[in-house]
Parts: structure tokens; sequence; C-alpha cells
């Protein structure tokens, strides 16, 4: 056992280090949710591929460096150390990108993963459904087969982040009756469906309702078979839930700048709380150092990763929490109110805590369904 | 960078684990003072920090977290992490042989000093040795880690400064609090798995279920804090003490939770002297307590970061 960096990570936080300072934006860019800081957001994806740091663990054919996950972890600390920008690429990059590299077909990876690298395609997950939320698998929206090939899609999706400004989607269409066997993962162009933003608690229309109206896809945008979509949802979600989508570095750079403000504050109750969450925040790097250990073995995240998901949600939220508590009413003229937004939402996407304790409960624990 | 135990580490703690099963079931908890001692006395664990030409193992304190935790699930009684980690301070060959018993800064009792050879005080000056002491009973909340007030008239000082030594002695206890919280874990679960009301396990209510979640999530965070603890203690890492406090925080109170989840989940039956859950929660109170409260310990995490020592490691 030991926590020591090779030289080439070394050299390689090095690197990202001195690439950020020179190129993060200052002032940070305007909100991704709106038109305009969507499409600044977009550029910027285009600046990191364009210096491969865009997607440094993918193989280097997708514009990745194929680098290890641990390079990949060292690279998240510096993103969010330097203050860079949040992904507007990251449903795409983090949540679909690995179905596509495992379940693909390599015609579909070469289209779909270099545009997406680039920010050229923004992808937006299409999961949800207003009578299908935490019992996803009650979904009713379908999937009818064309005659000569490809299919049409109907139905509701909702809950679907960025969908008002991105170009495609990925989720899951009911191809037969049976309730897990029975969906299908498909991806689809979003200039044929019908996209409703919905604003989030910030005003800003984070959210979009997708209607499909019998929206034509062609067959090679189904990935893997008709009838698979749920196995291959799952390994999706474990990556939602677990190191990929939020990675320790996010929750680093939080830390230490809510250490920097419980110290300004004087306040012994504020400065105990803070160090409580600077530890956790370092629990859930080391943590990951060895989840990422045992995947670059061959293991799977599986169920455990509801045990991270648990563990870094609550900890966002209770980051935040104190911060406006010591900011009081000069709260909103820092980032940190739009942070206590966005974290507010951490316990509820990527499957609700209710939802992954007792998925720990049962299938980590093994107690009874 | 691969924060797993190696084989060997694993092997050393699977060892500990086969000594312990046999030589201390439960029920030599209520009968005997020192079960299994003589097994891992065999294996060469109390000599494990010792170097070999001490007759020592030459290990580090990181490569012995496997086989403190073993410690800790089996509830091994006897002042374990102290002969352990007090072996390298004797007057060489007496490491690894004699029983050691610590009295730490601000801490009037020994624990479990009936068994001990020798005595070592822990003072901010320095630290002593102790050859003969009289030893007086002091009421405790763990029936197998009895406390005792100490008078001694003669002492040796120890070359040793108290501060390091006080670190590895809270994160070796932190390593057995770790595995005294799973044990805890695993009888809940395997109670709440077979105790049935209303017709249903009581391990399917919702209530039950989530409780325990919540000791997995505590468990898994606190245990990566006490490796890398150990860690930064071997190497001299600069905020070592520091991280030394984190773990015994953290493991501390996730034993806490453990045991107040454990109790809770058992009902009555666990109110009782007469099934064995009563060492285990004995054990995450007396050990919580040992060396530093989860309370201290965050009061000094609070202070290194606040007075500005904020420097990661790694
Ligand atoms: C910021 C944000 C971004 C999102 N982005 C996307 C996206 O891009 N794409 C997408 O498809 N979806 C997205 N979602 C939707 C998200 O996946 C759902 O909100 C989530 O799955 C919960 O579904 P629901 O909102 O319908 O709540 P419900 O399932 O109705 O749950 C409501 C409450 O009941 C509790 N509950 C439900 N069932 C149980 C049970 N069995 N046991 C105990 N408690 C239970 C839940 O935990 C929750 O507290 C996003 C949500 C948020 C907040």
């Amino acid at each position: 056992m030991d926590l020591d960096f090779s030289p080439a990570e070394r050299d390689f936080r090095a690197e990202v280090r001195d690439w950020l300072s020179a190129n993060v934006p200052d002032p940070p860019l305007p909100s991704m949710d709106t038109a305009e800081g969507f499409q600044a957001h977009r550029a910027w994806e285009a600046r990191l591929a364009a210096a491969r740091l865009s997607v440094v663990s993918w193989p280097e054919e997708y514009g990745g460096r194929g680098v290890s996950l641990i390079d990949w972890l060292i690279f998240e600390e510096e993103y969010w150390a330097a203050g860079a920008p949040a992904r507007v690429t990251q449903n795409g990059i983090f949540l679909l990108a690995p179905c596509l590299l495992r379940f693909g077909t390599p015609g579909q990876r070469a289209r779909w993963l270099p545009r997406m690298a680039s920010g050229a395609d923004v992808w937006a997950q299409a999961w949800s459904e207003p009578e299908a939320g935490s019992d996803l698998a009650a979904l009713t929206s379908r999937a009818e087969p064309v005659p000569g090939g490809g299919w049409r899609l109907y139905g509701h999706k909702t809950w679907s982040s960025r969908a008002a400004h991105a170009t495609h989607g990925f989720g899951l269409f009911r191809t037969s009756g049976a309730r897990h066997k029975g969906l299908t993962y498909f991806m689809f162009p979003l200039d044929e469906v019908a996209v409703r933003p919905v604003a989030q608690l910030d005003g800003l229309p984070g959210f979009a309702e997708l209607h499909f109206d019998g929206v034509r896809v062609e067959e090679s945008m189904v990935l893997g078979e008709a009838g698979q979509g749920w196995s291959i949802a799952m390994a999706t979600t474990s990556s939602e839930r677990g190191l990929t989508l939020r990675s320790p570095g996010r929750f680093l750079a939080t830390a230490d700048r809510l250490l920097a403000l419980a110290r300004e504050s004087g306040d012994p109750a504020a400065a105990d709380r803070a160090a409580r969450c600077w530890t956790e925040a370092e629990a859930y790097r080391l943590h990951t150092y060895a989840t990422a250990r045992r995947i670059m073995a061959g293991e799977a995240a599986g169920a455990a990763s509801s045990l991270g998901k648990i563990f870094w949600s609550e900890l966002d939220l209770r980051m935040h929490a104190l911060a406006l508590e010591l900011l009081g009413e000069r709260a909103g003229e820092t980032p940190w109110l739009d942070g206590f937004l966005f974290a507010l939402a951490g316990p509820i996407y990527a499957g609700t805590n209710e939802i992954q304790r007792t998925i720990v409960a049962e299938r980590v624990l093994g107690l009874p369904r | 960078m691969n924060f797993a135990f190696t084989d060997e580490q694993l092997a050393l703690g699977a060892a500990v684990r086969d000594v312990l099963r046999d030589a201390c079931p439960p029920a030599a908890l209520r009968t005997e003072r020192r079960p299994g001692w003589r097994g891992l006395a065999e294996l060469g664990f109390f000599a494990a920090l010792l170097p070999p030409e001490h007759d020592g193992l030459g290990l580090g304190l990181t490569d012995v977290l496997p086989a403190l935790e073993e410690t800790g699930r089996a509830c091994l009684p006897g002042p374990v992490a102290e002969t352990a980690v007090a072996a390298p301070l004797l007057p060489k060959a007496a490491g690894g042989e004699l029983c050691v018993s610590v009295v730490a800064p601000g801490q009037a009792y020994a624990a479990d000093a009936d068994l001990a050879d020798l005595l070592v005080v822990l003072r901010p000056d320095g630290a002593r040795l102790v050859q003969a002491a009289e030893l007086t009973p002091r009421p405790g909340i763990d029936p197998c880690r009895p406390l005792f007030a100490v008078a001694y008239d003669a002492y040796e000082p120890l070359e040793a400064p108290a501060g390091p030594v006080l670190h590895r002695l809270a994160v070796a206890t932190a390593a057995q609090l770790v595995g005294v919280a799973k044990e805890l874990l695993a009888r809940s679960v395997a109670y709440a798995r077979v105790r049935t009301q209303f017709g249903a396990p009581i391990g399917s209510f919702q209530a039950v279920k989530h409780r325990l979640a919540d000791v997995a999530v505590a468990v898994e965070f606190a245990a990566p804090l006490v490796w890398r603890a150990a860690l930064a203690l071997d190497a001299g890492a600069p905020a070592a003490g520091r991280d030394a406090s984190a773990a015994k925080a953290a493991a501390g109170e996730a034993a806490a939770l453990a045991a107040g989840s454990a109790l809770q989940v058992h009902g009555a039956v666990g109110y009782t002297d007469e099934l064995d859950l009563r060492f285990w929660l004995a054990r995450a109170w007396s050990l919580g307590a040992a060396y530093g409260t989860s309370a201290v310990h965050r009061e000094r995490v609070r202070a290194a970061l606040l007075g500005g020592d904020a420097r990661r490691w790694p």
C-alpha cells in the first residue's frame, strides 16, 4: 500500500496545472443554462480538446490520452482547484461515453466520441418521465420499428439537464412490455424533438421536457441490442453515482474555499464544521484512490458506488449550507449561492439518496427486500 | 499510487483472524483475561514493529493495519495496540516479549494495567518507563478493558518523545475501532435478517435499512483516513499528527454510530449482559475514549487547519 505519485504522474499534474493557469477564463463564463453561456462553455470544451485535456482517460483515437484513472483523478483535482468552468459535456462524456465504449459498435464510437470530446455535440440524458422517477423501469415512452429499418420514438421525458440547448439526447424507450427486458437504449438528435425548457430554482432553464411524436431515428442509433437497455443503463448508473460524474477534485476545492471563509469569520463553531467537511472531502479523495485501483484491476464499481453517492452529495450540501450561513446577506454576491442551489439537487439526481440507502442495505449489506 | 493493502499485509491480517477465531471466541471474553495472546505472539505480531535485529518483523504501522482491525473484530482483550506500538520504545529485547500498558497525557488511568509487565507513562515532557506500580481498580464501561489508577515511586526516562508514540497509538486504536464497527454492523445485519415482527424480518423495514446503510457509509469513509494516517506516520509526512487525529475522530465516530445502531436494532436483548453484543458495544465506547476522544481529535484537526496547515498528503 502506498500513496506515492510517480514522476510521470507528477509531470502530468504540472502540465495540467500550467495549462489551466494560462487558460482558465477570467472572469468566469456566464451560466451554461443561458444561450450565451452554453455557447461559451462549448467553446471552452473545444479549447480543452485542442490541448487534449477534455477526456484524458479515453483512448487516443477518440480524443483522449489513454491515461489511467489515477491520472484522471489528478486532472480533476487540478481542474477544480483552478476554478475552471463546469463541464457542459458532462452527461455525454461521463454517462453516455462509458456505455458507448463498452457496448457501442466501432462505427458508433468513431462517429460520436470525438465530437462529444470537443463539444461539437452536447448530449442530454433522457431517462426520467413524469410518472417514472425513482421507479425508472415504470417508464412508458416507446419506440416502434419502421418497416425497412429504423425506429419512431413516442412519449414524454422530463428533467433532462441542459436539453434546452443540447444537440443530442440518449434515453430508454420501451420496445416490448417486459418491465426491464422491454427497454432499449436509444440515441437521438434533438432537432426534431419538441423541447420545452423548464426553469430551475435559479430561474434559468436548466431542465427541459422532451415530447416525442414519432421522431424518426436510424437503426444505428440503438446502443447494444433491443431489450438490452436496462442492463446498459445500469452500467451508466454506477459511473453517475461513483467516481466519474462527481470526482473528489470538486469537493476538495469547495472544502478549501470553505476553510478560508471559516477562518475569516472567526466563528469557532463554524470552524469546527468547516474542518470536519475538509476532512470528509479528504476521506472521499482517499476512498476514490482505493476504488480507482480496484477498477483498474478489473473489478466493477457496482452497488458500492451508492455509498459514495450518499457521501459526496450530503457533504457538498453541508459545505454550501455552512458557507451561506457564514456569508449571510452577502451570499448572493458570491458564487456560493449558485453552488448552494446546485448542491441542493445532489441528494435527488443520479437516484435519490433514499434509493441509494436502500441499495446499500439490500445489495451491499444483504438485508431482505 | 496503489492505495490497497498488499498480499503480505492482508496475509498477516488473515493469520491473526485465524488465530483469534479459535483462541478468542466470544465465550472466552467472559472467562479469560488474555485469550489468543499466545497465538499472536507466536505469529510475531507483538514484535511486528521491532527491527529484525531485535527479533522483530521490521514492519511499519501500515503493514499491521489489517491485523489490528482483526483484533477489533474479535474484541480481543488486553493492551493489544499498546504492546505492539510500545515495543520499539523499550530497552532492546524487552519489546515484543513484555506486555505494556500506557498512561496517556490527560488520562489518569491505565487500561489493562493488571496484565502489564511494564507501564509507559506519556507526559508532555517525555515518556517514562515504570517497572513497579501500585494499581487501584477504577470502574469503567468495558468489562474486558478494566481501568486502574496508577501510583509509582521510580521510573526511567525513555528516549522517545511522547508525541509520535501517541499518534501511533491513536492510529492503531483507530484501526481496531474500524474492526469493532464492522463487527457491530455485521451482527446487526445478521440479527435483522432473522428477527421477525409484524410477520416480516425487521431488516425489511426501511427505517432499519437506512439506519444500517448510514453505518456502512460511516465505516467505509473512516477506514481510508486510518490507512492514510498510518502511511503518513510511517513516511514522517509533515501533517501526520493532524492526519492521525482525523483518523481517530472518524473511526471513533463510526464505531459510536455502529454501536448505537446495533443496540437499537437488537432491541431489549441487546440491552442484556447475556448477548455477546455487549462486548463490542463496550469496546466501541472504551476505545473511542482512549488516546483522545473524537471531540479532542476533532479540535486538534480544527486547530491545525484553521492555524493554516491545510497541506494535503499526498
Ligand atoms: C438537478 C437535477 C438534474 C437532473 N437531471 C436529469 C437528467 O439529465 N436526465 C434525467 O433523466 N433525469 C434527471 N433528473 C431527474 C432525477 O433522475 C429524478 O429526479 C430522480 O430519479 C427522482 O425522481 P422524481 O424526481 O420523480 O422523484 P420521486 O421518485 O417521485 O421521489 C420523490 C421522493 O420520494 C422518495 N421515494 C420514492 N420512492 C421511494 C422508495 N421506494 N423508498 C423511499 N423513498 C422513496 C424519493 O427518495 C424522493 O425523496 C434530474 C434531477 C435533478 C434534481
